[in-house]
């Protein structure tokens, strides 16, 4: 393995005990010791190694667990050549662990889920970055099925349409940001399903309850209407989508994190995320995520790649200072050398301020730039627990 | 040329306006008093019943800002599938779909004998309460839920709407509650909702949004899921509102989602029908037009009556100023220009008693708003109106009114004062020379009005939009028939003089009365007319409202014949939505001690777009146990027969005169499965309400409505069951229902039957006093005109009392002229209110019913006010020095 190309001395010894703690919990993990509870303490249901995933079932809503989310992160390009960058998430949050229901509720009006949804449209041509947030509780404006992709909150929806004779199974999004923007895209899986973690589980901490199952496409076509002020226009280009599930995200000590998806022009995806601990360190769960042309993923940890922050843009509304321009350096497990990718935002404010959901963040568009300053690819980065800490939240 | 006529108006107004206003502040300022009275009259009305109508809200306004549109069932309530089904008409649109649900509630009162409507209604509107956050989030809306404004917020991450899901009985109310009732979060709230008794947790306080009017005190707002449980609606919602997401393109939005409702519309069987929150606000204006304009008619009573007076002031200055104006005429003032400066000085009084009257008018509209609100409660719909805001709209109305119609008494007044001659400067003006009442000197004139008012009594309302009905050519009669007896009643008068001089009486006071009445001046007959129209009105609403008396004792004596009779303790007002589970009436009428029941349904429905009641009822109970008075009576017994009377129904007088039906016509009925048609088998008498009721059988209601919810519910007991004793026993067992006794019932309706009238009596009694009021200020200026005949009496041995006495006489004998001729025409009024204005409005038949006790009240009033204020006035006349120039 080639040693990173940074290495001052302080930052190789932080490498080293970054190494030697998650030796040691693979070394438990191994050995069972780590025991994963199945339930946590409130009574959702903990990921389990090993889960067999039914499809289109596990694209589905899956209540027993705190926390869900279906999330799209795409680049479109209009007849015209405009470029657009655009968000579509819709989260899921259990008021009460399953079996149990609120004394009021209805099928209408239930009360034991709460959507949330945010949407968002990014224009680097105008340089006008636009979002909205929708809330609601599960009934008849908001749900998400049990059996298949079928989420929807207001009238933003995102459903999977079962193949047909000569037809491919493909996903629809329907949504809205202000009242400004309308979209309908057609999304087809270019690469199968991913499932990033170990054994069908994505740990991230110390603590076996932070897990989540993490599905994910990592590359679909994108095809659909865009009406921009009144006026549809045919967009076409390329998205991300990622279904995760899990009843706690965080670990004793993180605040939050950075998480990066890049679609690289030769064909290869990359997927990481930066678990952020209370004194701005890595956290060792991180990791980097390879996605080979076949679809094939090998995923390293922390001592194989670097973060690097090379900018800040600074939130005038929230505050938050967010380091969004940075470098991603890490080694190719196919070739065991290290790649530099510098992700830079399309636009600068791309801050969800989060007023219905509570948690600010932000999450932008951007460019993948070699060491060359060509530009190779196209990426969402996202950036949470900058404004305040996550811890509990998630 | 124009500043030298300004000097000469300037002039005029120091020397013969300002001047005499000064020389005589009690007489100017009981002139410009008489005219505020008036003015107030009409102006406290008008905000009262503004404030009234304004009570009246589409209080999902306030959580809101104003949706773009709503949409109501046809019939009954909405199920809440509908919400589904929209959003997937609707696709992407980006619009809120807000489900409301409404009903009312009121604080319990555990006392043994309740006053029906003594606690105010709560009006409590069910919203998806997770789901207006959205409405918070768009820059056009207000301020948000859950926010920290808001005292419900918990330090949860979802702004803590999770503790309201959790406990689903809980509450949010206005700051103004809060305040009043030393509220908190957190405070429990007890509460009747149909007939459950519940106790509510404050889980915060509505947001205000600054943008709209402030949240009334009596708005509460729950989860509607825990609303739907608590109003035993479950799965309905009352109506849809729909809030287009702000941008450019709101309207075009709304347009295109308007056109997508219409086209999902199964014309034959609507599903819905779409509306604005402008149409319930405009329905609710139409709903009470006639009420309201009846009301500003009938406060115009004190102005009519104050406009004599202010001919009179003005045309008793002409004459005292006679010789001022003679002057300047020799100077070379022109009549154009004096005929100005009169002009000018009625406006003048318009403008100053005007505003005088707004600010009486203001203190007046607090105290007529709580009565006017009642009406509007007991008879339309929940009118939360404590309080009028003063009205800059209705202000400038009311002062254009004054100054107009001061000009107008000031008209004539002014053109006299125009001709005086210069060569009068020699002639000291007096009474011989008055000039005013040319006009009341024809009874030709007289006899003409009183024909064109028979002549307009067979004319037909004005329909108003909505359903109202307004008789505008009643009114025009009944000002004919006061004008015109007005001026026959001077003849009497002079009849009256006459009389008392062939008597040959030794009373020198009488004598002397007698002599001024013999050819009675301008002015006496000015006087007489005034007390013809203030107590030809007050009798005529005397008589209607006694026969309206009697008409309802009679129906109530019949109507209230059954044991018990049973509704919601919460049915406070004739709107309450609260009403009885089926499980609960049910029940009660299995309870072996009842020998037969009616269970009321009632229900708001349309007929070509216009409201009325259809009422779901058992026909044979209603026959046997109200005992209707028969307007048409059936021509069988099939529609008592409830396997005969399927497609037959029974209507009220109301509704007969509303829709133009009668025995026989054929009603297209809105129902949830379409239009059913049912034929009209008879037409009873009712004064429940103006907007007409259509009976069914109670099974076909249900059927219908889809709803089996009572409105209230009737026993008859087994023979040997003490009514008393039962409604001890269902308090007990249902302390959130209200059970009344028929005779405790009876007292009650009267009651509040008279309570409605309280406006009416509160009008009655402005007018009675600004003709007594008038009646002293006219006694004053006759005598200051005779003050020169007063120093000669006084001279010959008169003494004081002697004088006072005689225009103590004079002013009775006057009054008795206006008096008789008053009563005369009341009873040609009373006629006129019962058979024609009232008829016509309400379309209720009365029983005539003269309250001979009360006309005789009334008279005796208007003499003594008369002759004591002929007396005092009499005596400060006697006290007059000749030359004193006022």
């Amino acid at each position: 393995m080639t040693a990173m190309p940074q290495a001052p001395t302080p930052a190789k010894k932080h490498l080293l005990a970054t190494r030697l703690v998650a030796a040691a919990l693979l070394l438990g993990w191994m050995s069972g010791a780590a025991e994963i509870p199945r339930l946590t303490a409130d009574g959702y249901a903990v990921p389990q190694p090993g889960r067999y995933f039914v499809f289109p079932r596990d694209h589905g809503s899956h209540p027993e667990f705190a926390i869900e989310w279906w999330y799209i992160t795409g680049h479109l390009t209009a007849a015209d050549q405009s470029q657009f960058g655009f968000q579509a998430t819709f989260f899921r949050r259990a008021l009460v662990p399953p079996g149990l229901t609120n004394a009021s509720s209805s099928a209408s009006f239930g009360s034991s889920q709460i959507y949330l949804a945010h949407m968002a449209l990014v224009n680097p041509g105008t340089g006008k970055f636009i979002f909205q947030e929708k809330l609601n509780r599960d009934g008849w404006d908001a749900y998400a099925s049990t059996n298949t992709m079928d989420v929807r909150n207001g009238n933003w929806s995102l459903r999977l349409v079962s193949p047909q004779a000569g037809r491919p199974e493909f996903y629809q999004l329907q949504g809205t940001v202000a009242a400004e923007v309308a979209f309908a895209l057609k999304l087809i899986p270019r690469k199968p399903l991913v499932i990033f973690g170990t054994n069908g589980v994505s740990r991230k901490a110390a603590d076996p309850r932070a897990s989540s199952h993490y599905l994910t496409f990592p590359r679909l076509s994108a095809a659909g209407t865009l009406t921009l002020n009144e006026t549809n226009q045919a967009v076409a280009g390329e998205a991300w989508m990622d279904h995760e599930f899990s009843s706690s995200q965080l670990g004793a000590g993180q605040v939050g994190w950075d998480w990066l998806s890049l679609q690289l022009f030769d064909g290869r995806e990359l997927m990481a995320y930066r678990l952020r601990r209370q004194d701005g360190s890595t956290d060792p769960f991180s990791t980097v995520a390879w996605i080979d042309l076949a679809g094939k993923v090998v995923q390293i940890g922390p001592d194989q790649f670097n973060w690097s922050v090379c900018a800040h843009w600074q939130s005038l509304q929230s505050g938050a200072d967010y380091p969004s321009l940075v470098r991603l350096q890490a080694i190719n497990p196919a070739t065991s050398r290290p790649e530099s990718f510098m992700v830079q935002p399309l636009v600068a404010d791309q801050e969800l301020t989060g007023k219905l959901g509570g948690v600010g963040y932000w999450e932008g568009a951007c460019r993948v730039l070699d060491e060359n300053k060509t530009v190779i690819g196209r990426a969402y980065l996202e950036l949470t627990g900058y404004g305040e800490s996550l811890r509990g939240k998630f | 040329m124009a500043a030298s006529n300004l000097s000469v108006l300037r002039l005029l107004w120091s020397r013969i306006a300002w001047r005499h206003w000064r020389l005589s502040p009690v007489s100017s300022f009981l002139l410009l008093l008489i005219l505020a009275i008036g003015v107030a009259a009409f102006f406290s009305i008008r905000l009262a019943n503004r404030a009234a109508v304004a009570g009246f809200q589409n209080f999902t306004d306030l959580v809101t800002s104003q949706s773009d549109g709503l949409i109501t069932a046809p019939v009954g309530t909405l199920s809440e599938t509908v919400l589904l089904e929209l959003r997937e008409l609707l696709g992407n649109a980006p619009v809120n779909l807000l489900p409301v649900l409404e009903t009312t509630a009121v604080v319990p009162d555990r006392a043994e004998r309740q006053t029906i409507g003594s606690r105010p209604t709560f009006q409590v509107l069910g919203l998806d309460l997770p789901a207006l956050v959205n409405l918070a989030s768009q820059p056009d809306n207000g301020p948000g839920w859950f926010s920290p404004a808001t005292e419900g917020k918990t330090n949860e991450s979802d702004h803590g709407f999770s503790s309201v899901l959790r406990n689903p009985q809980s509450v949010f109310i206005s700051a103004a509650l809060a305040k009043r009732d030393q509220l908190k979060s957190g405070s429990l709230l007890p509460l009747i909702i149909n007939e459950h008794l519940v106790t509510l947790r404050v889980a915060g306080i509505i947001p205000a949004d600054p943008r709209q009017p402030a949240v009334p005190a009596n708005l509460l707002i729950m989860d509607l899921p825990a609303l739907q449980q608590l109003a035993d609606k479950p799965g309905q919602l009352d109506r849809v509102e729909f809030v287009v997401e702000a941008g450019p393109h709101r309207s075009a939005q709304w347009l295109g989602i308007k056109e997508k409702l219409a086209a999902a519309n199964l014309t034959n069987s609507p599903r819905w029908l779409v509306g604005s929150p402008a149409d319930r606000r405009a329905s609710a204006a139409t709903m009470t037009e006639a009420f309201r304009l009846n009301l500003t008619i009938l406060s115009l009573l004190a102005l009519l009556v104050g406009l004599y007076l202010v001919f009179q002031g003005l045309d008793g200055a002409v004459v005292r100023r006679r010789g001022e104006i003679a002057v300047l005429r020799s100077l070379g003032v022109t009549s154009g220009q004096i005929q100005s400066a009169w002009l000018v000085e009625a406006a003048g009084i318009g403008l100053v008693g005007g505003l005088l009257g707004l600010g009486l008018g203001w203190l007046g509209a607090q105290l007529a708003v709580k009565m006017v609100a009642r009406t509007v409660n007991a008879l339309y719909f929940a009118s939360s109106a404590d309080s009028a805001a003063f009205d800059f709209r209705e202000a400038v109305i009311a002062l254009v009114i004054s100054v107009l119609a001061s000009i107008f008494a000031g008209w004539r007044p002014a053109r006299v004062a125009a001709n005086t001659l210069p060569a009068q400067i020699a002639v000291r003006a007096g009474l011989s020379n008055f000039p005013g009442g040319k006009l009341l000197r024809r009874p030709q004139l007289g006899m003409a009005l009183i024909l064109l008012g028979m002549a307009l009594t067979w004319f037909p309302p004005l329909r108003l939009p909505g359903g109202g009905r307004l008789p505008i050519a009643a009114y025009a009669a009944a000002l004919g028939w006061i004008f015109g007896a007005g001026i026959l009643a001077g003849i009497f008068l002079g009849e009256l003089g006459r009389g008392l001089h062939r008597l040959k009486m030794n009373s020198v006071p009488l004598r002397l009365a007698g002599s001024h009445l013999r050819v009675p001046s301008g002015r006496h007959r000015l006087l007489v007319a005034s007390l013809v129209c203030a107590v030809g009105m007050t009798a005529g609403m005397a008589i209607l409202v006694g026969s309206f008396d009697t008409t309802m004792r009679g129906w109530i004596a019949r109507t209230f014949q059954a044991d018990l009779f049973i509704s919601s303790d919460g049915a406070q007002t004739a709107s309450s939505a609260s009403r009885i589970s089926p499980a609960t009436w049910r029940a009660i009428v299995a309870h072996p001690a009842v020998k037969q029941a009616n269970v009321i349904q009632v229900m708001d429905i349309k007929l070509a777009g216009v409201s009325t009641l259809l009422v779901g009822n058992h026909l044979a109970f209603f026959r046997d146990y109200s005992r209707p008075a028969w307007v048409e009576p059936p021509d069988s017994d099939d529609v008592f027969n409830p396997d005969l009377n399927s497609g037959l129904a029974l209507a009220s007088e109301a509704f007969s005169a509303r829709f133009h039906m009668h025995r026989g016509s054929s009603v297209p009925v809105p129902t949830r499965s379409g239009f059913r048609h049912v034929t009209i088998a008879g037409i009873f008498a009712d004064y429940g309400n103006e907007r007409g009721s259509l009976l069914i059988e109670q099974r076909q209601f249900a059927g219908w409505s889809g709803n089996e919810l009572a409105a209230s519910l009737i026993l008859a007991l087994q023979p040997g069951h003490d009514a008393e004793a039962m409604r001890a026993e269902l308090r007990a067992a249902h302390p959130g229902l209200g059970v009344f006794t028929s005779g405790y019932l009876r007292g009650e309706s009267l009651r509040i039957f008279h309570q409605t009238f309280a406006v009416t009596y509160a009008l009655e009694l402005i007018g009675v006093v600004v003709a007594v009021a008038g009646l002293a200020f006219t006694m004053a200026s006759l005598l200051w005109e005779r003050r020169e005949d007063l120093n000669t009496l006084r001279a010959l041995g008169l003494r004081r009392e002697e004088l006072a006495s005689a225009a103590a006489w004079e002013g009775a004998l006057t009054a008795a002229a206006g008096v008789v001729a008053g009563l005369a025409v009341s009873l040609a009024l009373g006629w006129l209110l019962i058979y024609r204005i009232n008829k016509q409005t309400f379309g209720w038949t009365l029983q005539t019913d003269r309250p001979w006790g009360q006309l005789a009240a009334l008279a005796l009033l208007v003499l003594a006010s008369a002759a004591v204020a002929g007396w005092f006035v009499g005596r400060w006349a006697a006290r007059l020095p000749a030359e004193r120039e006022e």
